[in-house]
């Protein structure tokens, strides 16, 4: 099983990435969350979400899903152009990875938690 | 105060340059529990040094749905009398995660200087070099000059330097609930912006049943009566404006939410570029994010395009002026050209009438939005706004959602202040906390 993120649905709000790092605290912070609202970019509205698993980052985009194997810089197949996880995702690689809120009685929370559904649990590895 | 807290108010002096802190009082806490009843405070103790404070929600920046705000309070250059505006979009959540909780700012600068807030620590620093510039460009030269474009800037532009009373605090490159002029204070102490950073941890005293209650509340308004509405337009369109989709959906490229706010209450649209446009635009500056719903109803209601009415407003947040008032003014002189209405921001002075709504800014609609609130006729929505911007400003709830939300009960906030603190609030104390910011 894994998270699963339609940017397109997303308003941006940070709830996922709030209640992920009270998964990692006990405490309010953002600092351990493991699923990031990137919003660096809102003179431009362009804003989604990345997830930070085992071996790789899931970046949902509003035009689509890319998934990033840690260590490894892809070439994007429609720019020609290196794609990277905004600046406020790279700390993300020092983070822990998802653990589908293991031993929280909510299950994982940033699904419980996203206003409008943008978040789900899907099937399958990474 | 240990919960909820960074336990820390700062007091910085511009004048000497000198900063310091207090602890944050559970006593203070117990009475006046957070955001508008603590900056009061401080502004009684302050009040012979034209102090401007700027302070978070009791449940700002946690799991509580539509914990965004923040609270700017002082003596409004408009009214002479002490009002508070809200702060929101990640700014309210941003301050809170600061390292302060309250942050009362005395006396004047000799130069431009911006404060620097992060990680618990203040920074008094020159901002000569932006002074003269724009919102837009100051708050990108900050997060440039800083390298991390996750600040969040509460900054002033060329209206706010030159003392007009319409000056408004911008959030970011955005208008803020900033009615009262305190742009132009801002102005007048030199200070060009207050920049944050957060990387703050607020312990909970009883974190399971907090989080618990979290969730409950989140599910119970989920399906409540805002349920598949959204942005500024459907704002407008319970506020009688049929036709207001229509009206502006050419433009509208996606909605967004404020810090944990389940109802996204900005709007943004595109002007340089087709908003249907999903991947990151090539133009820095494709368009505009509107949050100011009463700015957006009486340029509608005067007539002009929505392409205008939107290029107003992104040239009133980049002048660092209120928009409710430039289009009030406009709408009077039935100017419709953007640019003729930007040309004039220069010698606007304050005719404009005086901003209703008391102490708190008439930003949040005065009346209930989607929801019933079971009030008996629209006589009982004056005091029942009143009340409800009172506990969202003392709570730190979004002030546009509080009047979405009637879920989020006195009895509720009353339930969440004793999880969280550990404190004991009574009914009584909350009338109380109420009276004293209303008076
Ligand atoms: S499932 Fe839990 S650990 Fe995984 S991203 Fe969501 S909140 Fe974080
Ligand atoms: S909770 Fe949902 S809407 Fe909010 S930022 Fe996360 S994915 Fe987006």
């Amino acid at each position: 099983m894994r998270i699963d993120v339609d940017a397109l649905k997303c308003i941006g709000c940070m709830a996922c990435e709030m209640a992920c790092g009270y998964h990692r605290d006990d405490a309010f912070a953002l600092l351990a969350s493991c699923i990031v609202v990137y919003r660096a970019r809102d003179k431009k509205d362009y804003f989604g979400v990345v997830i930070k698993e085992e071996e790789s980052l899931t970046i949902a985009r509003p035009e689509g899903l890319e998934i990033k194997r840690i260590g490894v810089t892809e070439e994007s197949s429609d720019s020609g152009q290196k794609k990277e996880a905004d600046a406020s995702a790279k700390p993300m690689l020092l983070r822990e990875p998802c653990d589908l809120c293991s031993g929280m009685k909510y299950g994982p929370m940033c699904v419980k938690i996203c206003p409008v559904d943008a978040i789900s649990l899907i099937e399958g590895g990474e | 105060m240990d919960y909820l807290s960074s336990n820390k108010i700062l007091i910085v002096d511009l004048e000497t340059g000198q900063i310091s802190e207090d602890e944050l009082d559970d006593e203070l806490v117990s009475q006046k529990i957070g955001g508008v009843g603590i900056t009061t405070s401080l502004y009684e103790t302050y009040q012979d040094r034209d102090p401007i404070i700027l302070g978070a929600g009791l449940l700002t920046g946690t799991l509580f749905p539509g914990s965004a705000l923040g609270v700017i309070s002082a003596k409004s250059p408009r009214t002479g009398h002490v009002t508070h505006s809200p702060f929101t979009l990640k700014a309210g959540m941003e301050f809170k995660y600061t390292g302060f909780d309250y942050v009362v700012i005395v006396g004047k600068s000799k130069k431009p200087v911006f404060l620097w807030l992060h990680d618990g620590v203040a920074d008094i620093q020159d901002a000569s070099e932006f002074w003269g510039t724009d919102v837009w460009n100051t708050t990108d030269s900050i997060r440039k000059s800083m390298g991390d474009d996750l600040i969040q800037t509460l900054v002033i532009g060329p209206a706010g330097e030159r003392g007009s009373d319409l000056a408004q605090i911008c959030v970011n490159y955005w208008a803020s609930g900033d009615c009262w002029g305190f742009g132009k204070v801002f102005g007048e102490k030199n200070l060009k912006a207050v920049a944050l950073r957060g990387m703050g941890l607020l312990e909970i005293s009883d974190p399971e049943d907090f989080v618990d209650q979290c969730f409950e509340v989140f599910e119970t308004i989920k399906g409540g009566a805002f349920a598949g509405k959204s942005g500024v337009e459907d704002i407008l369109t319970a506020m009688g404006e049929k036709d207001a989709k229509e009206w502006i959906a050419p433009f509208v490229h996606r909605h967004s939410a404020c810090y944990n706010t389940p109802y996204p209450t900005n709007t943004f649209i595109y002007l340089n570029e087709n908003p249907k446009t999903l991947t990151e635009p090539t133009e820095q500056e494709p368009g505009f994010l509107i949050n100011d719903v009463g700015a957006l109803l009486t340029l509608k209601r005067a007539g002009l395009s929505a392409e205008s009415a939107c290029r107003v407003l992104k040239a009133c947040a980049k002048y660092g002026i209120d928009p409710s008032a430039v289009a009030e003014l406009s709408a009077r002189s039935g100017q419709k050209d953007p640019d003729k209405i930007e040309q004039s921001f220069v010698d606007l002075k304050g005719t404009v009438s005086a901003p209703e709504g008391g102490k708190f800014s008439s930003w949040a609609p005065m009346q209930p939005l989607f929801a019933d609130f079971d009030l008996s006729d629209e006589s009982a929505y004056g005091d029942w706004w009143v009340r409800r911007q009172a506990l969202a400003y003392l709570f730190g709830i979004h002030p546009i959602f509080a009047n979405m939300a009637p879920e989020l009960s006195e009895e509720l906030m009353i339930e969440m202040f004793n999880k969280g603190t550990g404190l004991d609030l009574s009914q009584e104390t909350l009338d109380q906390a109420i009276a004293d910011v209303c008076l």
